[in-house]
């Protein structure tokens, strides 16, 4: 086991490798430097000005010698300094980003996985009624919605038109934190971030559920004189449940994609926010540093679930 | 065709398709995305506006007998517009799906079938792009191809065949080790042999369903695509780039059918796409039965 | 499994509260408090706090930093900020500046050598200014007692006085021991800044908004607010949303944004000269611009009161030259009003169809708000029924600047682009543009004007030393530019700012770059 995560571990700082050459070529390839998307076309300096600047970064060296200064800055743990804002460090604009993100993320989740369970149960249990049909109506649209338009239109909506959530940001501006503001800002973008998950859990949810009440055991108990409120709770559901936990897993996916939108709509001051910036103004310290701690995140991740299947299922031998 | 597989015994795919036809959902996806497709492909020939025609003096008109959908902040014709943006968002999904399918089952089956270094090469590749965070690799991508619609297909195309490749690995690899695949290799079956007899037969079912759910995913795609400033660039429309007229407020809230038209296009083609794909999963997928 | 249907209602119970009951936890700002959407639209800069490295955002740079000198609130002429008056010498080359009795926010007196220590600092691209380039005429400072500071010139500079705006004054007792080219890494600017201005730093929310609070030993009085906070916005709708729900007081509005604060009395609607040109940028080095009569078929063909009318609300002046200030802009130069008969006939005559056709030309921009792409559409439609078909293309800022500023372009990718250009406060601005000498690299002519005519008039205007021939020799330039045409001028656009109607005393016009210009902030206050 431990020579198996060495390797893995081994393999996995190679995989880092590759992606810090695979990401700094693509982003020589990207039309236009941080220089450039540093002058206003309307407010021009000319670019003899920018020479000095581009020198001061590095910029003007042949690639290869770019690449091998900022791997050895990276290997000492240095990741360099934001060039749109060269007052801060790359790892500290990284790093606290996670929290935020992981906060909107789980929080989406979380809510994905309660309705989206609740409203499947009772769609399989009233199945065809009003609130069936209706339910799988809105999972369907919030399936196939482009995420920034239900943030918009949340936005619109909830902010302005019924003025019920803060338009954006994280907590509110000038006023010392506190638990209940932060919960406010943050229902608005989850629920619309768990949208696309909600529906999608709440379709296997129905799915599964109507399976499991037509199987002999569920109708046994039901003959028992079990009452369908047990029946359901006790009975069915611990077995509909089974495929849809396998499905959760797999809309972090969606969450992920779906944040990017989410944050910039929200102002919500996460990594999707920190990247599109990022690319928008070809920093490329920001671009190649949150790359890096994101693999590095995922091969952990990839290693301890291997691990921890290893260790639950005996059939699966790892080695 | 249904009366020649009701003679002799019906195959796998004759018997898919009976189950297919049973799935409501399906068949009414099917309802919906059939007609849609004629619109959107006929519709110069029975519609009297372009979709480029400005008219300043009719902006921002409400849907009426004239112009059905209402008109957007130059006087063009929405509805004229959501049937040419269909065109191109309709294009770029299957075009890039197509491309998506070839690269993800090309690799995912030589991965399975040429050979454990060919394997671990791929594989690896595999997992390299797919720990590249995607919002990175959208954006880079993106920005490196720039807008247009060929761009636009191959940042899709790139972005979504490393699962594919994944799933098609897996199935293929059981089959590696059986008998008939050993017997061909043995009579000495070259790599394209392989991949095509056997590898391709054996993976349909993954493949189709790939293929409409990604048709799905890649409309979306283009859509977030024309939100961040990429995809498909006006003045050419697109339902992405229609959409992306909500980011004005004015438009948002006092012209709202510059938005939810191009939105209810897009939606209904995804829904009714996504139900021809559940459809297809069910129907393939062997333990499902018919009653 | 009981316990899955108690979270169930858990949950709904929570969701319910959610929405209910947690408004009333809503407290409205409090009194004293602006909050504004400072850096959004095109002045702003959000996350920059180092003024050497601004480019724009000097609106709430302004705040708590101040210049030596500043435009006034309507941004006609220079005045006194820190310095509380100056002299220009006979020969233009000496500049003297008496200094306000002004104190830095830690208490520290502003002395003249403050005043030299930031100018060298400006001066010196490894701090990464980009001022640097700007200030090369510059030949000596000296600070010849604490409150007086004399600036020599190798040669008279038109323009000095409007750089000296834009360099914010910065404390020597603070920044001294930094090395030059570590000071924009250091995090001083965002953690603790000290300015001379109104408000000093509070702190810095990271990508979430700046508080600032009273400087209460202001010299121009204790400010009305206690704090005025900068909120960020990715996304321009998003900022309008918090101005409408009362989280903000103001912010920058685009002009096809305006409709829903018409006529609502709970805001008020700043107008002012957005001070950028909008052109029609030929290619010079592409074959197809050559003829004259071409570019003016282009300018006949757009009907430019048409889109002022319904794209811009009649909010725009259009531009038959650089400017469209009246003293700067003679009587009797062609006004090129809509004639597409006319245009197609200047197509014909010059032989459009040889020259080049029907073959689509690439009209590139780096505008991508909602507006501009209608403005695109219309320029795209009015063009096409004369027979010149353009095909827009909007890319990001960073891929403009490499396309255009790149010293051997590709002329397929380039041969027109929709761009803007400052052309005031200072008339000088636009030499940058249409001047031969500032073909890239050595600036920012991107549409390589190679007009003799046009660059001795420029040149004569910025050489001019008597202000009162000034205007005069800008007149000249705008009387070139209109016959040869070096771009198709469009349009002089009004950008907005909307404020709540709660905001007392509230000073802001949309200057390019977001000033810096005289806005009080000292006297900003906000009703209940």
């Amino acid at each position: 086991m431990l020579k198996y995560s060495l390797r893995r571990l081994l393999i996995g700082a190679g995989m880092l490798l590759a992606l810090s050459m695979l990401i700094f070529v693509m982003l020589r390839l990207t039309p236009g430097d941080p220089i450039d998307a540093y002058i206003d076309p309307n407010v021009p300096m000319s670019p003899s000005d920018l020479v000095e600047l581009r020198a001061t970064l590095g910029l003007d060296q042949p690639l290869p010698v770019q690449y091998l200064a900022w791997l050895q800055q990276a290997l000492t743990g240095n990741l360099g300094y934001s060039i749109q804002r060269p007052d801060q460090a790359v790892l500290g604009l990284v790093v606290s980003r996670v929290g935020p993100t992981v906060l909107l993320m789980g929080t989406a989740i979380v809510i994905a996985i309660i309705a989206g369970i609740a409203t499947g149960i009772v769609s399989a249990v009233r199945r065809n009624s009003l609130a069936d049909i209706s339910f799988s109506v809105l999972a369907v649209t919030g399936i196939s919605s482009p995420p920034f338009l239900s943030g918009l239109v949340g936005l619109y909506l909830f902010s302005v038109y019924f003025n019920w959530m803060p338009s954006g940001g994280m907590l509110t501006p000038g006023r010392e934190f506190s638990l209940l503001d932060l919960i406010h800002h943050l229902i608005l973008p989850a629920s619309l971030l768990a949208l696309a998950q909600t529906a999608l859990i709440m379709r296997y949810m129905r799915g599964s559920m109507l399976e499991v009440l037509n199987l002999d055991y569920v109708r046994t108990a039901r003959a028992k004189g079990v009452s369908e409120f047990w029946v359901i709770t006790k009975h069915a559901l611990r077995n509909a449940l089974l495929p849809v936990i396998t499905l959760i897993g797999s809309t972090i996916g969606l969450a992920i994609g779906g944040a990017i939108f989410i944050e910039s709509v929200f102002n919500w001051p996460g990594m999707g926010l920190l990247m599109v910036t990022a690319v928008e103004n070809r920093d490329y310290p920001v671009i190649m540093g949150s790359t890096l701690v994101i693999g590095a995140c995922v091969i952990v991740v990839n290693l301890m679930t291997d691990l921890a299947y290893a260790a639950v299922d005996p059939r699966i031998k790892v080695g | 065709m249904l009366a020649r597989t009701s003679t002799s015994s019906p195959g796998p795919l004759a018997r898919a398709f009976e189950r297919f036809r049973l799935n409501h959902a399906a068949i009414c996806g099917v309802a919906i995305i059939v007609p849609m497709f004629l619109a959107i492909l006929t519709y110069p020939l029975w519609w009297g506006f372009k979709p480029n025609d400005i008219d300043l003096l009719a902006m921002n008109a409400g849907p009426s007998a004239k112009h059905w959908f209402g008109t957007d902040g130059v006087g063009r014709d929405i509805f004229a517009r959501v049937m040419d943006g269909g065109r191109i968002s309709l294009l770029v999904a299957l075009t890039s799906t197509i491309i998506s399918a070839i690269i993800g089952f090309l690799v995912g089956a030589m991965s399975a079938l040429a050979g454990r270094w060919a394997d671990a090469v791929t594989m690896r590749f595999v997992d390299l792009v797919m720990t590249l965070p995607p919002v990175i690799f959208l954006l880079v991508l993106a920005s490196i191809a720039g807008t247009g619609i060929w761009p636009t297909v191959f940042v899709i195309s790139l972005l979504s065949w490393p699962l594919l490749a994944r799933m098609v690995r897996s199935r293929l690899l059981e089959l590696r080790e059986r008998d008939f695949v050993m017997a061909a290799r043995g009579m000495g079956a070259g790599l394209p042999h392989l991949l095509f007899r056997h590898g391709l037969p054996n993976s349909i079912d993954i493949l189709v369903v790939f293929a409409t759910l990604q048709i799905a995913n890649a409309i979306l795609l283009e859509a977030g695509l024309s939100f961040l400033g990429l995809g498909i660039a006006p003045p050419a429309a697109s339902w992405g780039n229609m959409l992306n007229a909500a980011r004005s407020t004015a438009v948002l809230e006092q012209y709202p059918w510059q938005w939810l038209f191009p939105g209810g296009a897009l939606v209904t083609a995804v829904l009714a796409i996504n139900f021809i794909g559940d459809g297809l999963r069910d129907a393939f997928d062997p333990r499902a039965e018919l009653n | 499994m009981k316990r899955v249907s108690r979270l169930t209602y858990a949950a709904a119970l929570a969701a319910m509260m959610a929405t209910s009951a947690l408004p009333a936890f809503v407290v409205p700002a409090q009194a004293a408090t602006l909050s504004g959407g400072f850096d959004v639209g095109p002045g702003g800069f959000q996350g920059n706090f180092n003024p050497l490295a601004a480019t724009s955002g000097f609106t709430w740079l302004s705040v708590y930093y101040e210049p030596l000198v500043t435009y006034d609130e309507k941004l006609q002429k220079v005045v006194g900020l820190l310095a509380s008056s100056y002299e220009v010498s006979d020969d233009q080359q000496t500049y003297t500046f008496k200094l306000a009795d002004a104190k830095w926010h830690d208490g520290k007196p502003f002395t003249a050598k403050d005043a030299s220590f930031t100018l060298e600092l400006a001066k010196n691209a490894k701090t990464g200014s980009v001022l640097a380039a700007r200030l090369t005429a510059i030949s000596s400072v000296e600070a010849t007692d604490d409150k007086t500071l004399v600036i020599k010139l190798s040669a008279p500079s038109a323009s000095l006085l409007d750089t000296l705006t834009k360099v914010m004054m910065l404390p020597e007792h603070a920044l001294t021991q930094i090395p030059a080219d570590q000071l924009a890494k250091n995090s001083w600017w965002s953690a603790a800044p000290v300015g001379t201005g109104p408000f000093k730093f509070g702190r810095y929310v990271t990508d979430q908004y700046v508080e600032l609070t009273a400087n209460t030993d202001y010299r121009g009085g204790k400010p009305a607010l206690e704090k005025v906070i900068n909120r960020y916005f990715a996304n321009p709708a998003a900022a309008i949303a918090a101005l409408r729900a009362g989280e903000i007081q103001f912010t920058y509005v685009d002009s096809n944004d305006l409709n829903t604060f018409r006529d609502n009395k709970d805001f008020r609607i700043i107008e002012g000269n957005s001070f950028v040109v909008n052109y029609l940028g030929f290619n010079h080095d592409s074959s197809i611009w050559k003829d004259l009569r071409v570019r003016q078929a282009v300018m006949y063909a757009i009907n430019r009161d048409a889109i002022i009318q319904s794209l811009y609300g009649g909010a725009a002046k259009p531009a038959n030259c650089g400017y469209v200030a009246d003293q700067v802009v003679p009587q009797d130069i062609e006004a090129y009003a809509y004639d597409p008969e006319k245009a197609k006939k200047l197509l014909e005559e010059a032989g459009w169809d040889k020259i080049n056709g029907n073959k689509p030309i690439t009209l590139l921009t780096y505008y991508t708000t909602p507006l501009a792409a209608n403005v695109m559409a219309a320029v795209q439609a009015m063009l096409a029924q004369v027979g010149i078909n353009v095909t827009p293309r909007a890319v990001d800022t960073p891929t403009y600047n490499s396309i255009v500023l790149n010293p051997t372009p590709d002329v397929a990718q380039f041969q027109m682009v929709y761009a803007g250009l400052q052309n005031g406060p200072d008339p000088s601005s636009i030499n940058v543009g249409l001047n031969e000498k500032q073909i890239p690299p050595a600036g920012p002519n991107v549409v390589r004007a190679r007009m003799p005519e046009l660059t001795k008039a420029l040149d004569t205007a910025l050489g001019e030393t008597d202000a009162t021939k000034r205007d005069a020799r800008y007149q000249d330039v705008c009387k070139v530019m209109n016959a040869e045409l070096p771009w198709g001028t469009l349009w002089v656009a009004n950008r907005y700012g909307v404020a709540s109607a709660k905001l007392k005393d509230f000073v802001w016009t949309p200057a390019p770059g977001g000033g810096p210009y005289q806005a009080h902030p000292e006297k900003w206050s906000i009703a209940d």
